[in-house]
């Protein structure tokens, strides 16, 4: 049986991961004060927010860096070698995936296929597509990204 | 390419004037089936959404454009949103227009979230043209790396504020769907050619989008017939090194290349495997299964929604033992191991995804063993 939704439910404003979306766009991240203040605003359990947010693992709940990158992790990457893209970004940044830098510039993570295949290895730079990513270009734009 | 051809609202024109019983008859004429790899009759799908509201009045057909695309290897759907997303509104209008619609929706992976701007825009100017205003809206949904919300239960719970969990089926999302009311799920490409099936008189039912990359100099997405020829594929892309497999994305499992082969919804992949929506990553003769089912391995486990225990404990075992295995501290006992974990994961899961998440071991167990036994400890 799908689960039973309340009518306002039907409402445009109460597509729950819209309204996240939204905040994270503001803030950058979701933090228990903005899921307690929409929880309270479209009356939906606080514990139902918490558990979406968790569950998507786009949605953050710590402050970002200013710029996120997300390395593909698909088997066509893999085959072309993003595998030492990652490595140099880890070194370059002196982070681990799924860490932040201390001055707060940069956050790494590692995603599932961004369906850029047909120009591998790939990687979001706060969400847009870079392709063709060598060591070169990756280390030219970190530096780049650094002075900014 | 056919995908390509643009309708410029003149199918829409066309299903108005010849009312949505006609509408269903000419699209089940041309045997238009769904695109997302199940191949369903689109037609037979909407019939179940009518008759579903013809029991129950008071309720309203939601439609889901699934633009959560997230199969790895797969970007047919990225490639129509960026080409020609008028058609696919267009589409989405007439499927609207026939199910008595007022409100759809498109689920965009939010790995896509940099075509977001451009889609809203379309779908605007595409439904001032068609004064189609107060009809229908067409909402976008943004969706948030969960690749389990492709399937189609999970879509729904994702769509409604829920953790993007599968459910049990029945009820199927033509009875009940969004908010208990009948929902159609069809996806990009599905809804694209419903446009381009209705208009024009040549539309050819045969084409298939196929998302080519791997060890090829030219990837990318390309149009062919059912049955086309293996070699066809492999002297337009340009094989890189000597093939040795092919691995229809993560959810199909890893095949042997057979050049003569013809490449149908049937031939493919036999019954070892689903081909999925015709993803195709080609394998060359220099690299090892293992390294290749690692990477899938780790994705299954990645995007496990955690709600059965087959698959959200057994893809991390499987993870472990193949790491295991590419670390040399396997045996042959944990190959055994891992075949039979993976039939229990195959046959015990609750949904497509925990089911197929285990194909790759499987089929490569079987097709790569010796890949396999030149990590295994002697």
């Amino acid at each position: 049986m799908m689960k039973k939704q309340e009518k306002k439910g039907e409402k445009k404003e109460d597509i729950l991961l819209n309204i996240l979306h939204e905040e994270q766009d503001k803030k950058g991240y979701i933090s228990v004060d903005a899921m307690k203040q929409i929880s309270t605003k479209y009356q939906i359990p606080i514990s139902r927010i918490y558990g979406v947010v968790k569950f998507y693992t786009m949605f953050r709940t710590e402050p970002q860096g200013k710029y996120i990158i997300e390395l593909c992790g698909s088997p066509t990457c893999v085959l072309n070698e993003s595998r030492d893209i990652e490595r140099f970004i880890e070194k370059e940044l002196k982070i681990k995936i799924g860490e932040t830098t201390k001055d707060k510039k940069f956050s790494v993570y590692k995603t599932s296929c961004i369906g850029c295949c047909d120009e591998p290895p790939a990687m979001l730079l706060n969400g847009k597509p870079l392709t063709k990513l060598t060591i070169e270009r990756v280390k030219k734009l970190l530096n780049e990204l650094k002075k900014k | 390419m056919q995908i390509l051809r643009e309708t410029n609202l003149e199918a829409l024109k066309l299903a108005k004037e010849l009312g949505p019983e006609k509408v269903l008859q000419i699209l089940e004429k041309k045997s238009l089936v769904g695109r997302g790899g199940a191949s369903f009759p689109l037609a037979k799908k909407w019939k179940l959404a009518l008759n579903s509201k013809k029991k129950n009045k008071s309720k309203e057909i939601y439609l889901i454009c699934n633009a959560d695309e997230g199969e790895p290897g797969t970007f047919k759907d990225r490639f129509i949103l960026k080409n020609n997303p008028e058609t696919l509104i267009e589409g989405i209008l007439i499927a609207s227009y026939v199910l008595g619609v007022k409100r759809a929706f498109i689920y965009l992976r939010n790995e896509y979230e940099f075509l977001r701007e451009d889609l809203e825009n379309t779908i605007q100017e595409v439904i001032k043209k068609s004064k189609m205003q107060n009809k229908v809206e067409i909402e976008i949904v943004r969706g948030a790396g969960a690749y389990i919300c492709g399937e189609e239960t999970a879509i729904m719970q994702s769509i409604m504020g829920y953790r993007g969990q599968s459910m049990y089926k029945p009820p199927y999302p033509t009875e009940e769907g969004l908010w208990e009311s009948p929902t159609v799920l069809n996806n990009v490409e599905t809804l694209t050619c419903v446009a381009q099936a209705l208009l024009y008189k040549d539309w050819n039912p045969n084409l298939r989008l196929f998302s080519i990359s791997g060890d090829v100099e030219n990837p990318g997405i390309y149009e062919w017939e059912l049955g086309v020829k293996m070699s066809t594929i492999l002297d337009t892309v340009k094989p890189t090194q000597e093939i040795k497999a092919l691995s229809f994305g993560c959810f199909g499992g890893i095949m042997p290349i057979d050049k003569n082969s013809l490449v149908t919804t049937e031939t493919i992949c036999k019954e070892d495997c689903q081909h999925g929506a015709f993803t195709i990553i080609f394998i060359g003769k220099n690299r090892n299964i293992v390294d290749i089912c690692l990477s899938i391995a780790k994705f299954y486990t990645y995007e496990s929604c955690g709600k059965c225990t087959p698959c959200r404990e057994g893809t991390i075992r499987v993870l472990n033992i193949l790491k295991k295995i590419r670390d040399r501290k396997a045996n042959e006992k944990d190959l055994e191991m891992s075949k039979e974990l993976s039939y229990h994961i195959k046959e015990t899961s609750l949904c497509g995804l925990g089911q197929s998440s285990t194909a790759h071991i499987l089929t490569s167990l079987e097709h790569f063993k010796g890949d396999y036994m030149e990590y295994i400890k002697k």
